[in-house]
């Protein structure tokens, strides 16, 4: 798995060579308890894939960001160890990564080619570069060995962590990215209609802000955030999911179509209008969820991560208020107005290297944890997943029910930045955050056009 | 051994495992890293030679410009404001009273507190809805002042300039203070006798005297003011559209966030030219005595 | 908190001669004393505020962190220490932490002062150029060396063990280290080691017996700057320890957020207590420097 830069680099340096030579054997042992590449896959576990039950056990690592006290990770985690208890001839290495690390400790072990055999990756971009770079294998045979789970996930659910017809992962979440929360009590007050449509939309808007009650709750600092949640649905309902399938492939659509622009300009109408508070860049989306939660704000677009947020920091009562739907319809507009933005979140990803006896227990590890079993366990955690399972409603939270349920019914259409590359997913965050301030929607829609065409190579 | 050899052979001991810890682990990631720059990588899979290609491309970036100029506000916030308040702190802290002790503890504690900490804090000073300076401008008078502190580009770096000079003033303080010591009560009594006054004796004995640790803070206060992002990123993200974007972010976010590993390690390799011309520059500057 | 700073220096300028004093210890007159003596009171209470904001911070339930930022916790959760000290794994966390610094620290300061002795005291061929590589190393943004150094010390096999933070800990501070103590020990009058010298203690004797004492302050500094960067240390911890018993703290502390949202109470309880070990260090290290101090003039 050596790159030309580290070959050639290594052998650059004399003095490391030189320590390299005489810290060669600790430099295995260091390998092995890392259980990657190597050392395991040389002679042991030859001879343990045609004789499992010698006494030899296989070894494996698993690398999740899943590290903290919130119900998803426990839920995750309790598979792994149910997995652990129930395989004693698996010496399990699980690692708990931050997820504020994750990415960046990933990113330096693939640049080493040194992957654990089985991580998390988010889909779409993250794991089509682990795909592009040779570094993990399908779990197709996985899904075949159990039909009756494979045809349980949700339409399109595998589509972003699928390439050439074979699945390398299987979402262990979903997410919803704009649901439409609305306070009902403030409606109620103000006798102000749920919008469904766009002028119905713009109504509330003017009357919420004639009461001095912010319309739409904003924390953008974190800029994908009004990208994925408010763009990608708005520009959905705008454009169709065809045209920006074709804009985002740059075949046969520019995001410099006039639709796009409009789409960006209907943002910037939100803006002019006041329809989020001040300041809206400069706060996270944990902030912006505790203002709508704490009856501030009449109306929030976010996703089903909110779900958790809000019930963790909002009180009982505040969240009887929180109702959701769908983002309001634009007449005239090309996309299905029943429809969310979303996808499938990530999933337990296969490292290559991974073979023999090592690679059955490596799948039934990744069905250990996304098989039937721990999507019931993640639905009851409050967490939305790609797969017909009911939640148990005495565990879940009524929100989050409401949710899900909702989820259930409706389209899904893309989510931006799962389909675009990161550059221009890059662009079109700072570009949103310039729409509020003073970008125009033309100049956003080139960036974003040279970004994406430059970054594909067009 | 003869006197020279003996000489010779302890400064190669006092030398050589210093140098030799310190290139394997930091000469050599540097010149890997520059390496990198020359090929477009996306740190996975096949890498492919461009030359300067990526270079000639961070050169061309506004945004990288943009970023430099972001930086260069900081190093200047951090040398003249950092340096003279501890400068001014370490000759009123100087004594072991209780008092003293306390300040002196005090000023420093920013520093053991978690940048998250810090910036989230001063997140609420510039909060624009429950902001304490946007309450405080308005409860004396200023309402007109009332700015969305963090969010307005014209103004987020200067905004963001002051916590970072306020939070690190402490390893300065300690710098200075433990410098300071050398100058002997014969220097205080020669300054006495001479009827020096106060800010005279300032200038022209203890910043002489202490000129070299003046000179290191400087360096220390380029270096760390380039490399530093922590406290404006957990503020503003960078942004709003990357008006705050700092060379590191810059490089951080190509590197580990937008996939271009190759370009990543071509902006650090232009950090360290360009800091080093920045060091260079104020050490020709400061050449006096 | 500009401003206060500001006006100390206004009043800095005033004339402040006291008969019977030397100026230094009795920097202004009594009159204005108590002014500047509240002026800094004030200084201090602000800049111990972001502390007194994370203890309390640490006792308050998710609900109150974000609602009412800045008021004292209703009831105080003792238990959000006892969860986050569990669930993140503290103990050990805090135990290779302490080794991993400490082993650090000492080499730094034992390399860094002796290097400094030398590039301070003595001459040799290339001098400048060894100083330039040492400025380098202080502007190297250390994220774009996580690659190479992961490939490199993986196969030179340290990798995952201790020595995989020590070393590259102690190499980016050995610079700042040489700097400073240079820079202290170019102000300290030669006497003393040319006295050593003429005795006959040999360099390594004058080094140890003379230099070393001398250069306390400056290595107290030291100390402190490191530590609270080896300890602090987040981007080298988390790439280049693999094994879970070998973990340090920061690691611990970034563990309660899902990647949308954090859990502030146990992040703040378990940042409470990776916080004391580098006040309490900060403390005895001032003392460290201050003693320096009356040593130094008593020798003077």
């Amino acid at each position: 798995m050596k790159k030309k830069p580290v070959s050639l680099t290594a052998l650059a340096l004399a003095a490391t060579t030189l320590l390299a030579a005489c810290g060669n054997d600790a430099s295995n042992n260091a390998a092995s308890s890392n259980a990657a590449s190597s050392a395991p896959a040389s002679g042991s576990s030859g001879a343990s894939a045609s004789a499992p039950a010698s006494g030899e056990k296989v070894k494996l690592s698993i690398w999740h960001n899943f590290s903290g006290d919130d119900l998803r990770a426990q839920a995750v985690r309790a598979q792994i160890d149910k997995f652990k208890a129930a395989h004693p001839e698996i010496e399990l290495d699980a690692q708990a990564i931050p997820p504020d690390g994750y990415r960046q400790r990933l990113k330096t072990v693939a640049a080493a080619g040194e992957m654990p055999d089985v991580f998390f990756t988010q889909s779409g971009t993250s794991i089509q570069e682990f795909y592009d770079g040779g570094l993990i294998q399908p779990i197709t045979p996985l899904l075949d060995k159990y039909p009756e789970w494979k045809n349980n996930f949700m339409e399109g659910a595998l589509d972003r962590l699928s390439f050439d017809g074979q699945a390398y992962a299987t979402p262990l979440s979903g997410s919803a990215t704009s649901l439409f929360f609305y306070n009902k009590s403030l409606f109620d007050k103000y006798q102000v209609k749920v919008p469904t449509t766009w002028d119905e939309l713009m109504t509330a808007i003017k009357t919420f802000n004639d009461n001095k009650i912010t319309p739409i709750s904003l924390g953008n600092k974190a800029a994908w955030l009004a990208q994925s949640s408010i763009l990608s649905s708005l520009a959905d309902r705008v454009t169709g999911t065809d045209w920006f399938l074709k804009a985002a492939s740059q075949d046969g659509a520019s995001f410099t179509d006039p639709e796009f622009v409009q789409a960006l300009q209907l943002f910037k109408d939100l803006s002019e209008a006041k329809a989020f508070q001040t300041g809206a860049n400069s706060l996270d989306n944990t902030q912006m969820e505790q203002y709508f939660v704490e009856g501030k704000a009449a109306m929030m677009i976010d996703g089903s991560w909110a779900l958790t947020n809000m019930a963790a920091t909002g009180t009982p009562e505040q969240l009887d208020q929180v109702e959701v739907t769908v983002l309001p319809s634009l007449p005239g507009g090309k996309g299905d107005p029943n429809s969310i933005s979303g996808g499938s979140g990530g999933g337990m990803a296969l490292s290559k290297t991974v073979t023999g006896a090592k690679l059955d227990a490596a799948l039934e590890l990744i069905y250990a944890i996304g098989g039937p079993e721990g999507m019931q366990a993640i639905v009851n955690s409050n967490s939305v997943v790609n797969y017909k399972v009911e939640p148990d409603q005495a565990v879940v939270t009524p929100l989050f029910y409401k949710a899900f349920t909702l989820f259930k019914s409706v389209k899904l259409t893309p989510v931006y930045d799962a389909y675009l590359t990161s550059a221009a997913a890059d662009v079109i965050n700072n570009g949103l955050q310039d729409l509020l301030l003073t970008g125009k929607p033309e100049a956003v829609a080139k960036k974003l056009q040279d970004a994406q065409a430059q970054a594909l190579g067009k | 051994m003869t006197n020279s050899g003996r000489l010779r052979a302890f400064i190669a001991v006092g030398l050589l495992p210093t140098l030799f810890i310190y290139a394997v682990f930091v000469l050599v990631p540097i010149v890997w890293s520059a390496y990198y720059g020359f090929f477009d990588w996306k740190g996975i899979g096949a890498s492919k030679f461009i030359g300067f290609d990526n270079y000639a491309e961070a050169l061309g970036d506004p945004i990288f410009w943009k970023a430099f100029k972001n930086n260069l506000i900081i190093v200047a916030a951090s040398i003249f404001g950092q340096l003279p308040i501890a400068l001014v702190l370490s000759l009123i802290l100087r004594k072991s009273t209780f008092f003293q002790r306390f300040v002196r503890s005090a000023v420093f504690m920013p520093m053991v507190v978690a940048s998250v900490v810090i910036g989230m804090i001063w997140g609420y000073i510039y909060h624009p809805q429950i902001g304490i300076l946007n309450f405080l401008l308005e409860q004396f008078g200023l309402g007109s002042w009332i700015r969305d502190w963090l969010g307005d580009p014209s103004i987020n770096m200067y905004a963001v300039s002051a916590p970072v000079i306020w939070a690190n003033i402490g390893p300065y303080l300690v710098l200075f203070i433990a410098a300071i010591q050398n100058i002997s009560s014969e220097v205080e009594d020669a300054a006495k006798i001479d009827g020096a006054v106060k800010s005279k004796w300032l200038y022209m004995i203890v910043v002489p005297m202490i000129w070299d640790t003046i000179k290191v803070a400087i360096v220390l206060c380029i270096s760390g003011s380039l490399k530093a992002f922590d406290l404006i990123y957990i503020m503003t993200g960078g942004g709003p559209a990357q008006s705050t974007e700092l060379l590191a972010t810059y490089m951080y976010n190509n590197t580990f966030e937008v996939f271009r590993y190759g370009y990543g390690s071509a902006v650090s390799t232009l950090i360290i030219l360009i800091s080093m011309v920045l060091v260079l520059g104020s050490q020709l500057l400061m050449r006096r005595k | 908190m500009k401003m206060t700073t500001d006006g100390s220096l206004a009043h800095k300028a005033g004339p402040a001669q006291n008969a019977g004093r030397p100026a230094l210890s009795r920097p202004f007159k009594p009159k204005w004393a108590w002014l500047s003596n509240l002026v800094l009171l004030i200084y201090a209470l602000l800049t111990l505020y972001p502390l007194l904001w994370l203890f309390l911070s640490s006792f308050k339930t998710n609900q109150e962190f974000f609602g009412k930022p800045f008021a004292l916790p209703s009831t105080w959760h003792f238990d959000n220490y006892k969860r986050a000290w569990e669930i993140a794994g503290i103990g050990p966390a805090f135990l290779n932490s302490v080794i991993v610094t400490i082993s650090a620290i000492v080499l730094t300061l034992f390399l860094g002062t002796l290097t400094a002795y030398v590039v301070s005291r003595m001459n040799f061929r290339f001098k400048g150029l060894v100083m330039s590589l040492f400025v380098a190393g202080m502007l190297i943004p250390i994220h774009s060396t996580l690659v190479p150094l992961f490939i490199m010390m993986n196969k030179i096999g340290i990798l995952d063990t201790y020595a995989s933070l020590i070393l590259p800990y102690a190499a980016f501070e050995l610079p700042v280290a040489i700097f400073v103590v240079g820079a202290y020990l170019t102000s300290v009058p030669k006497d003393l080691e040319e006295a050593s010298m003429i005795d006959g203690n040999g360099y390594w004797g004058t080094f140890f017996r003379v230099v070393a004492p001398l250069a306390v302050p400056a290595m107290a500094t030291i100390f402190i700057l490191g530590f609270l960067r080896f300890w602090n240390d987040f981007a080298f911890a988390l790439v280049f320890i693999n094994n879970q018993a070998l973990k340090t703290l920061p690691l611990s502390l970034s563990v309660f957020s899902d990647g949308y949202g954090t859990d502030y109470s146990l992040t703040t309880a378990a940042m409470s207590i990776a916080v004391i070990p580098t006040i309490v260090i900060y403390l005895i290290f001032q003392e460290q420097i201050m003693k320096g101090m009356v040593a130094g003039s008593v020798k003077g």
